[in-house]
């Protein structure tokens, strides 16, 4: 009031030292208007023309914050604006600030994506096979559904929900997990439709910005990609599950000839780094590392990795298969019922073994693992030369300095697995677990406060396990501490079926998430979240965890 | 039009000064056009047209390292007759899981959020909104189970 004598000039709201903003700022006849984007973070000015959308806007921003325009959102004065309004529309004058979001794509949100999610990665991943099977013959990958026509099909799906990778990364573990499951979706009509178009598939793999860096650096990948009868004929051959297998049999064999040659070993090690192992890495934040790895130790130890590290090999069931670990020491229980502490330990070092020799066995099971062992059996050079391979060595220091491998090299483990009785009977208590958990799911659960009770309630798995329920109660709780979470870990991965991923996130990263704390991360729940999706890196976790946030 | 009236008037918020209500709330508009403020929350007349001055919406970004996160709320904003002598009616339009709001109609309750409970003149939509923010920070907000994203209450 009492300035009542200023005037404006221009139009603007303008104050004391805002008149310089006001005079400074053109009037509203020319078409450029200078609008200030504000984050959390940081504020920058762009220059638009007046009348441009929302979308046009978006556009220039996406340049210079280095996101895409779908992962904007705008505020102005408390309103969300729509890509098809225009700046006028909304009072957005020069001067003005807008607000600006960026969204990623790992948030956190509720869980009605994930329906959907779990469509998109039947579909995807039942591409995976052909985006593998077909073009660099080097990429003889026998457990390799490889992840990048999931990760190119979900994105086109525009998937952009919830904790995307893990949400993805368990979708297709739990695919993998189960054979049959796959054979239901390859034999799904819509799939396998989907999988009869090129282009389709094409725009798939293509929309992979992994797989397009690939392409970048290896033209002939986009060659193969673009040509329509192998990309026809793969996409037979995915549809084809035999036929599937016969060819990655003979691409096998092809590559163990190729190793006869002199030579030939120093070539096939060159295609794998160069081809092969970008495109493995590429899948390594979902599964946990390259299938090699797992290649490496199945066949020389009986499988020591974590669960994590092995999810994509097809059908391979659940590595620790946690009921064999409750069974056996139900059923050695028996023998020892007098319940000493020995028998005890051994009875849960024999559960290790048990989920070692199941997954061992299961890994035999897996047709691409037949046909290497039938090379192998065939030409004993192989293993040597595999494992004689530099990176393979440099995966066995890693593996062995792995501590859930250190439970491996327990002696009372390893003489237990050397006895074929004991693993045979192993076998018996999965398959027996396994009944158990169609039958009564609901039980599962329960095994980790008193496995053998819950069993021996449940019923189907043999009288000889009811008969050690009543003494088997006592022994749980006298397990030693490491043993009795692996047995945790292994039941929860039974009972989950669906994300062995981790056998125990918490007590996993217990170590990762005391770091994070310190550094300030407070949030328990997003640390742990970010820790396996990230599978344990900390600079990764870190980075998520940054990389998601506004401010 | 507001904006010709906007400059002739200083800022002050001097507690004690009563200030008339539509010129503290045009001085309220200027501000949320211009972003004053860390750019966490926006504010905005709801219609431009609307020459009372009472409808606002507001808009809080998710506070990051919460529950909250990456999410965008939309309130809806009342100032009343009495502005600024009488604290403003807020409402959640989007769901929110918070103590203080109600979970059926997403009505902040002013007596269990301090700055509308104890409420001065020299406070404004911009401090409410921000009150409402740093309120999702609190421990006992942070982790609270929310409704999926984008689901608005029906009232």
């Amino acid at each position: 009031m009492a300035e009542n004598g200023e005037s404006s000039g221009p139009p603007r709201p303008s104050r004391g030292p805002a008149a310089a903003q006001g005079s400074a700022a053109a009037p509203a006849e020319p078409k450029i208007i200078k609008v200030t984007v504000k984050t959390p973070k940081e504020k920058e000015e762009f220059a638009v023309p007046e009348n441009s959308s929302v979308q046009q806007f978006k556009e220039a921003i996406s340049k210079r914050f280095k996101s895409q325009t779908d992962q904007l959102v705008l505020i102005f004065a408390g309103k969300i604006l729509k890509d098809q309004d225009t700046l006028i529309q909304h009072g957005i004058h020069d001067g003005l600030t807008v607000h600006l979001v960026i969204k990623s794509q790992n948030r956190p949100q509720g869980q009605s994506t994930q329906p959907s999610n779990a469509a998109g990665t039947n579909t995807t991943s039942a591409s995976t096979p052909r985006s593998n099977s077909t073009p660099i013959s080097t990429n003889s990958n026998p457990f390799g559904l490889g992840s990048l026509g999931g990760l190119a099909g979900l994105s086109s799906l525009g998937l952009s929900s919830t904790n995307f990778s893990e949400l993805q990364s368990q979708m297709q573990q739990q695919l993998m997990a189960s054979p049959e499951m796959m054979i239901q979706i390859m034999e799904n009509p819509f799939v396998q439709s989907m999988l009869s178009n090129p282009d389709l598939m094409r725009q798939l793999i293509m929309a992979n910005p992994q797989m397009q860096q690939l392409i970048q650096r290896n033209p002939e990948i986009s060659h193969l990609l673009n040509n329509p009868d192998i990309m026809r004929q793969t996409l037979e051959i995915a549809r084809n599950p035999a036929m599937m297998q016969e060819m990655m049999r003979n691409q096998d064999l092809a590559l163990s000839n190729l190793e006869s040659i002199p030579g030939g070993y120093n070539a096939l090690r060159r295609m794998y780094t160069d081809i092969q192992e970008p495109m493995l890495n590429a899948a390594q934040e979902q599964f946990g590392g390259n299938p090699f790895a797992s290649v490496g130790s199945s066949s020389s130890s009986g499988e020591g990795t974590q669960p994590s590290r092995t999810e994509n090999r097809d059908p391979l069931p659940n590595p620790w298969a946690p009921p064999p670990a409750t069974q056996s020491s139900a059923t050695t229980s028996t023998t020892t019922s007098t319940g000493s502490g020995s028998g005890n330990s051994s009875s849960n070092a024999t559960g290790n073994t048990v989920a070692a020799a199941n997954y061992v066995a299961s890994i035999f099971s897996t047709p691409g693992m037949q046909s290497l062992l039938q090379q192998i059996t065939e030409n004993p050079q192989l293993i040597q030369n595999m494992l004689s391979a530099p990176y393979m060595r440099s995966m066995m220091q890693s593996l062995s300095q792995n501590p859930d491998l250190a439970q491996m090299q327990n002696p009372d483990t390893l003489s237990a697995m050397s006895n074929p009785r004991a693993m045979q009977a192993l076998m018996q208590i999965q398959q027996g677990l396994q009944t158990l958990a169609t039958e009564a799911p609901g039980l599962i659960p329960s095994f980790t406060p008193g496995p053998p009770g819950s069993t021996g309630s449940g019923g189907p798995t043999g009288p000889t396990v009811s008969s050690a329920a009543p003494s088997e109660t006592t022994s749980p709780t006298s397990e030693s501490g490491p043993n009795q979470q692996f047995i945790q870990q292994m039941v929860q991965a039974l009972a989950g079926a669906n994300a062995p991923q981790l056998p125990n996130p918490e007590v996993r990263f217990q170590q990762q998430l005391e770091q994070l704390n310190a550094m300030g991360f407070l949030n328990r729940e997003a640390n742990l979240q970010a820790l396996i999706a990230t599978g344990g890196d900390i600079n990764a976790a870190i980075e998520r965890l940054l990389g998601s946030q506004p401010s | 039009m507001y904006r010709e009236i906007l400059t002739t008037k200083q800022t002050s918020f001097h507690c004690g000064v009563k200030v008339p209500r539509n010129f503290r709330l045009l001085e309220e508009l200027e501000e949320g056009q211009k972003g004053v403020g860390d750019g966490t929350v926006s504010w905005g007349l709801e219609d431009d047209e609307d020459m009372t001055l009472t409808r606002w919406t507001g808009m809080i970004i998710g506070p990051p390292r919460t529950i909250y996160e990456n999410r965008i709320y939309s309130l809806k904003i009342e100032c009343g007759p009495k502005y600024p002598e009488a604290p403003p009616f807020v409402r959640f339009v989007t769901k929110i899981n918070m103590n203080g709001v109600n979970s059926s109609n997403g009505v902040v309750d002013p007596r269990a959020i301090s700055v509308l409970a104890k409420w001065q003149n020299s406070y404004s939509i911009k401090v409410v909104l921000q009150e409402l923010r740093r309120l999702m920070m609190s421990k006992e907000n942070m982790k609270l189970p929310q409704p999926p994203e984008g689901q608005c209450y029906s009232n």
